[in-house]
């Protein structure tokens, strides 16, 4: 009795933590679900063991009789596990270098040991052996407005470093370390027709989906290791003895919650309007930290001037070193990973891109938290097409990615590059869960094409329209969990609302064709040409004789002027068409891309000089832009420069061969 | 006579090497042609009328590249076998050019003709061939065991916890080894070609154990000029590579002045490399005790 009492006063501690408000004037989110951890990592065996008193709100109108989490560290466990069973890789052959998580005991609210209720469950693909997810029966079924209390005590095994998470040495990057509650939909949320957890098993090509939550993580570690994680800092004491240090840490409205800890990192700060930024990266990488500073503020400025706000005053992000690399390049909100290299030239912008990429995370998926499980294109995608922007916006149009003399890759044309460079660009649309997308087509589909779809969708309702959109999206969708669909309903309302019916009634007709379907997108310029038009010549029938009429030579010869058009691509688009002639004059068409074909015809004493389809190549989806124009007097100068470059570097190539 | 009179005899030989300069220079450019103008109407072809290239301006443009990635991979194998074409041909064609120079550079008596230089040429043919062969085998060896030296290091360190940077570290130090070895292996094949030519024998063994003798006999005077040499030579080289390679004249007109510029720069490289012969048959006809010998 004296025993649940107490536990009754934890709950009641508990309930109070996530009211009170440390870090954000108000609460972001509803905040389903809340987590106080105290782990403790063993830097020898690997482990990290804890104690974690979570909660869960039934904010639905159903009775919900149980509770599911994941276990994604159960992924790394044997090769029999969903994540690992089919992959054919060789797994280490030490035991160090698997990854589990035990649970030692697990109670309710009230006491009640719940480990006899508790079954691993397979609702993905029914794999008996996975361990990825349990189900937990409550001792009684929780009611509309209830919460479900639980204590739980596990230890967690890291592996060595893989998929974002583990060890190497004495570097730890401890991600999807505890068991964290699925997201309870009720019907009508997203595509739930019924209520029930959704609670996906670790997959390899999967991340994750949660409820925004406050975490209280308490963190030990020896006293020389260097820490970094997704909260603020609200404490740090060192042991009696000297030999660990225990770090508290809270956040408050995120998703996830990971932390690093490494005696080898440098830390570096610095100021973003109300957001303190920290950085934890190696010293050997010293010299780029400006770069990395630079590259999230530039994303911080783009995203809150075109989406929303930042609304954290705290962020921490990591670079990792060499031997870290597997924690690179993740999300997890107001911490992520950057990735580079040691000695990176500064004309390859990859720590910055990876750097914006992350961050942008904190917005799609972070703060419009999406199932990453089942619509990966709806953060990856959108993630990546902001990128995109963001790098060639800040680091030139042409050379967002890498800039040169002799290279410049603009970071848009990666993603055009993987679609559309792709032989399974056709195999399947995005409507598909991220670990059911065939023949290694995942990332092409998820990232690349729905970038390249959204860079099409802004070529046809325009950069400022776009914004609008994403603005909507953020007003109406932030900190709760929108589906594809519902970002495409905003899609909806915000182009007709700027457009009316310019487009038709909706947008649908735009995404059925390019996300969810399988088609390409190509426009091509057949031929053009200018035929005079020459007078009358020839014989009258009159009354009773025939007449010859001789022409008249005029001054201004008129021409018909012909451009024929054709649509190779299945997908119908329409499309700017720029017809220039030359007497210098330009005429904009617009082409409503429906029939196969289309001619432009133009009398007058002009002749058609150029066409050019999409001269501003918007539609980067069109598989060829080749194929887009057409001139009497193609500019081969480039071509020259490049003959002539090769040229040169062949002959000192000879020179050189020969000693 | 020291290093600076080498120097100086050198430039003045090649000077008056200039028609040789020119030949060789006329016969690269006509083998680079072999491959470079088919490669230029490929792309014609693959670009015909249309407008893409103003995307190309700036540079080589990724969405260009994957959009004509179908009509570029077919032009690969042609572009592949050309590329071998050119090596094998510049190879033994280059044993052919340097017998002629070496000819007309080492004969101080009789005036440098062009009648000199193809005898010359034709005389060593086979002999310079072996050993250019033999010189880059030479060069190729000294590299790998140096990289494997370092390999072992490197891994030997890498079971433990090396400092960061630490393979960054043997790695430099095997290049600066490297370098630092090249001068020698260069000085060798130098001097064995321009013996053999002074002494009109077929014998590329006997010319290799030569160089070797001659390098070390002459070596606190041959070492430095040939690092000087060599200076000189791969400066100009770099220079030329980043500058020009990164010009973008954006008019026909430029990129003419473009081809003109970069062939005279090409020229005045092909007479680096015959002052560096003529340096070197400078010192080798300079009196000295261990010359002596080797005679
Ligand atoms: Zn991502």
């Amino acid at each position: 009795m004296k025993r649940t009492v107490s536990l009754s006063i934890i709950c009641l501690i508990l309930m109070q933590s996530v009211l009170s408000q440390i870090i954000n004037k108000e609460p972001l989110s509803s905040r389903q679900t809340y987590y106080r951890i105290d782990a403790k990592l063993d830097p020898e065996a690997k482990t990290v063991t804890g104690k974690m008193e979570a909660y869960w709100v039934n904010k639905s109108t159903d009775i919900v009789p149980d509770i599911q989490l994941h276990m994604y560290m159960n992924a790394f466990k044997n090769n029999k596990s969903t994540f690992n069973k089919g992959v054919g890789l060789n797994l280490a052959d030490k035991k160090i270098d698997f990854g589990w998580i035990d649970i030692k005991s697990f109670e309710d609210g009230k006491g009640n040991d719940l480990l006899g209720h508790m079954t691993f469950i397979s609702p993905d693909d029914n794999n008996p052996d996975d361990q990825t997810v349990i189900k937990i029966v409550t001792e009684k079924s929780t009611k509309p407005g209830d919460t479900v209390f639980i204590v739980v005590q596990f230890e967690t095994k890291l592996p060595q470093g893989s998929f974002r998470t583990g060890f190497a040495d004495d570097y730890f990057f401890v991600a999807q370390w505890f068991p964290k509650f699925g997201v309870y939909e009720p019907a009508g949320m997203r595509y739930a027709v019924n209520g029930g957890w959704n609670c996906h098993q670790f997959h390899r090509n999967s991340e994750f989906y949660s409820n925004h939550s406050v975490y209280d993580v308490k963190i030990t570690v020896p006293v020389d290791y260097v820490t970094g994680s997704g909260g603020m800092l609200i404490n740090e004491v060192t042991d009696a003895d000297g030999k660990n240090k225990t770090l508290t840490y809270r956040a408050e409205d995120i998703v996830d919650f990971a932390w690093t800890t490494w005696p080898g990192y440098a830390v570096f700060t610095d100021e973003w309007n109300h957001v303190k930024i920290t950085l934890l990266l190696p010293h050997i990488r010293e010299e780029q930290v400006e770069r990395q500073f630079l590259a999230v503020k530039n994303a911080l400025e783009y995203l809150t001037k075109n989406v929303g706000p930042f609304p954290w005053p705290h962020l921490t992000f990591v670079d990792p070193p060499t031997k870290g690399s597997f924690a690179g390049g993740m999300e997890y909100t107001t911490l992520f990973t950057s990735a580079s290299a040691d000695k990176l030239p500064g004309f390859i912008h990859l720590p910055e891109m990876v750097t914006v990429h992350e961050f942008g995370h904190a917005y799609f998926m972070g703060i419009l938290a999406s199932n990453e499980f089942e619509e990966p294109w709806l953060d990856e995608g959108v993630n990546s097409f902001w990128e995109e922007r963001i790098m060639d916006h800040y680091w030139g149009e042409n050379s967002g990615l890498i800039d040169h003399p002799l290279l410049k890759i603009a970071d848009k044309s990666m993603s055009r590059t993987s679609y559309l460079g792709s032989p399974n660009r056709q195999l399947i649309t995005n409507r598909e869960y991220s670990w059911n997308y065939p023949q290694g087509t995942y990332s092409m589909m998820s990232y690349n094409k729905a970038a390249t779809i959204l860079y099409t969708l802004m070529g046809i309702i325009g950069e400022e329209t776009t914004n609008e959109v994403f603005r909507e999206y953020y007003r109406r969708w932030a900190f709760r969990h929108p589906s594809g669909k519902d970002f495409i309903n905003v899609v909806n309302e915000v182009v007709t609302k700027i457009h009316g019916d310019k487009f038709g009634p909706d947008m649908n007709w735009f995404f059925d064709q390019t996300l969810f379907g399988t088609g390409l997108v190509d426009f091509k310029v057949n031929r053009y040409y200018n035929s005079k038009i020459r007078d009358f010549k020839g014989i009258i029938s009159e009354a009773d004789s025939h007449r010859f009429v001789a022409a008249v030579t005029k001054d201004d010869t008129i021409y018909k002027s012909t451009v024929e058009l054709s649509r190779p691509g299945d997908i119908v688009l329409p499309v700017d068409v720029l017809v220039h002639f030359d007497n210098g004059d330009s005429i904009m068409e617009r082409w409503d891309g429906k029939e196969r074909f289309k001619d432009f015809t133009y009398t007058g004493t002009r002749q058609i000089e150029w066409v050019q389809i999409d001269p501003e190549y918007k539609i980067r989806m069109d598989a060829n832009f080749v194929n887009n124009s057409m001139t009497d007097n193609p500019d081969r100068v480039p071509i020259r420069r490049y003959t002539n470059k090769f040229i040169i570097f062949m002959q000192y190539f000879i020179n050189f061969i020969s000693l | 006579m020291n290093i600076l009179t080498h120097l100086k005899s050198g430039a003045v030989r090649s000077l008056k090497a200039w028609k040789g300069v020119l030949v060789i220079w006329i016969l690269i450019f006509s083998l680079v042609s072999l491959i470079a103008f088919p490669l230029k109407s490929g792309l014609k072809s693959l670009i015909g009328s249309s407008m893409i290239t103003e995307l190309l301006y700036d540079s080589i443009n990724a969405d260009v590249i994957t959009d004509m990635s179908k009509g570029l991979a077919s032009l690969i194998p042609a572009i592949t076998s050309g590329f071998l074409l050119v090596f094998f041909l510049g190879f033994i064609m280059n044993a052919f050019l340097t017998g002629g120079l070496f000819s007309i550079l080492g004969n101080k008596n009789s005036k440098p003709s062009l009648a000199l230089f193809f005898a010359g040429g034709a005389a060593n043919f086979w002999s310079f061939i072996l050993i250019t062969i033999l010189t880059a085998v030479m060069i190729l060896l000294t590299a790998s065991i140096v990289g494997g030296i370092s390999f072992a290091i490197v891994s030997a360190a890498g079971s433990g916890t090396s400092a960061p940077g630490a393979t960054g570290k043997v790695i430099r130090i095997a290049l600066i080894v490297v370098a630092l070895l090249l001068p020698i292996l260069i000085l060798v094949a130098d001097f064995a070609r321009a013996w053999q030519v002074a002494n009109n024998e077929k014998k590329p063994f006997k010319a290799i154990g030569i160089g070797f003798s001659t390098t070390f006999g002459t070596f606190l005077k041959s070492y430095p000029l040939m690092v000087i040499v060599m200076v000189v030579q791969s400066g100009f080289g770099a220079l030329v590579m980043s500058k020009l390679l990164s010009l973008k004249p954006s008019t026909g007109g430029g990129v003419f002045l473009l081809f003109i510029g970069s062939q005279v720069l090409f020229i005045i490289r092909i007479m680096l490399r015959a002052w560096r012969y003529g340096c070197v048959t400078s010192i080798m006809e300079s009196p000295s005790p261990c010359f002596q010998r080797s005679m």
